[in-house]
């Protein structure tokens, strides 16, 4: 009986010992991934900010500006782009809509993204655009990969349509999280004009006859769940100007936007509060199930030996004259005559 | 003898487990939001 248990113990403490990587190395890759519906909305305000007056043609502090950004899962584009591809693939669009005070719209920039479900690379094909534009990207936007590691990476600049290095700056408690906190800053660039612009009849074109160019800046800062990769708060300190703008506003360089952008207090709470639930779904698979799995493998194991031993073990003697040794002859079965 | 048998049930238990993740097919994660792009201010997050 103890033989047939350690048995059965042995059996159940190898698969567990097997189970214990294969969830970690295996299954985890295949269920962690980014759904392709996902369907995320976040609103970021800089209070104040300087914003140039379409109007008067100078630039003016207002009291807020709000940034909308949505990001929407296109089942039917990851679809169809998984046919040509063996993996997971999610496909965003993204609007980024920034608002005036009074509600108007300052810009908007349309996005696609593509990237591979699991570990967030782009998946560069015909589709991905920055406000119609293709663009081919290199690293990551808007989400770090699972199990975030204290590295630099590269991140995407949809302004720049380029990617540059968004530095890990240390480890940071936010909200009772720990998170990554990283940084990125992007000189002043020239970058092509908003193919939307806030006044009807104005086009980029049009701006670029009077030859006006469109420079940028910003500081990025990110704090990022390093289980999820999520990020749970994002600030920019964003500037942006209209140079050689002498013959048409007086001046040589005028102030389009700045301001420190921040995320909305609401939303930084909700964010945080999904990214605590997720975070437990995916620390469970690649954490704590196989640690488990493998401290109760050994457990198992050890318990097998010990009864393995104990089933070999010789009973010990239960009375006098018992157990090895002569036997007394048998008593005779018919009587001595 | 028998502990090799019982070794082999084991890992072929894992085995099964990778090659019911490698077969099945993850439910479906349903369609498209019908929700637009935004274009206003979404108002205070509940």
């Amino acid at each position: 009986m103890r033989r047939r248990a350690s048995l059965v113990l042995l059996s159940v403490a190898v698969f567990l010992a097997a189970m214990a990587p294969t969830l970690r190395w295996y299954v985890f890759p295949r269920v962690a991934k980014v759904p392709s519906n996902e369907y995320q909305v976040v609103a970021l305000e800089a209070r104040p900010a300087t914003l140039l007056d379409y109007s008067t043609l100078k630039a003016r502090e207002v009291e807020k500006i709000t940034i909308v950004q949505t990001l929407k899962g296109n089942v039917e584009e990851s679809k169809r782009i998984e046919r040509g591809t063996d993996r997971d693939v999610v496909v965003w669009d993204a609007l980024s809509y920034v608002m005036g005070p009074d509600g108007k719209m300052v810009s908007k920039i349309p996005e696609r993204y593509v990237f591979d479900a699991h570990s967030q690379e782009p998946v560069n094909v015909p589709g991905a655009t920055v406000d119609g534009d293709r663009v081919t990207r290199e690293g990551i936007e808007f989400k770090w990969p699972f199990f975030t590691e204290k590295r630099d990476y590269l991140y995407f600049d949809a302004q720049t349509r380029t990617s540059a290095p968004i530095h890990y700056a240390g480890t940071r408690t936010f909200r009772g999280l720990e998170v990554y906190y990283f940084e990125q800053t992007i000189p002043w660039t020239q970058v092509p004009m908003p193919k939307t612009m806030p006044i009807e009849g104005i086009t980029p074109e049009l701006i670029a006859s009077t030859g006006l160019t469109r420079w940028y800046t910003t500081k990025r800062m990110f704090w990022v769940d390093p289980v999820t990769g999520a990020p749970v708060n994002g600030e920019e300190v964003h500037r942006e100007e209209l140079r050689g703008a002498k013959a048409l506003m007086g001046t040589d360089t005028v102030t389009v936007f700045a301001g420190h952008v921040k995320m909305r207090e609401d939303f930084i709470a909700s964010t945080v509060d999904l990214v605590s639930a997720n975070r437990v779904g995916v620390l469970l698979l690649a954490s704590y199930l196989p640690w488990s799995f493998a401290v109760l493998a050994l457990l198992l194991l050890a318990l097998a030996l010990w009864l393995e031993h104990r089933s070999r073990r010789p009973a010990p003697a239960s009375a006098p004259g018992a157990g090895p040794g002569p036997r007394p002859a048998p008593e005779p079965v018919t009587p001595p005559v | 003898m028998r502990a090799l048998v019982a070794v082999a049930i084991g890992l072929a238990a894992a085995l099964c487990v990778v090659l019911l993740f490698a077969l099945v097919e993850l439910p479906p994660e349903g369609p498209t939001s019908p929700r637009p792009l935004l274009t206003t201010d979404p108002g205070p997050r509940k």
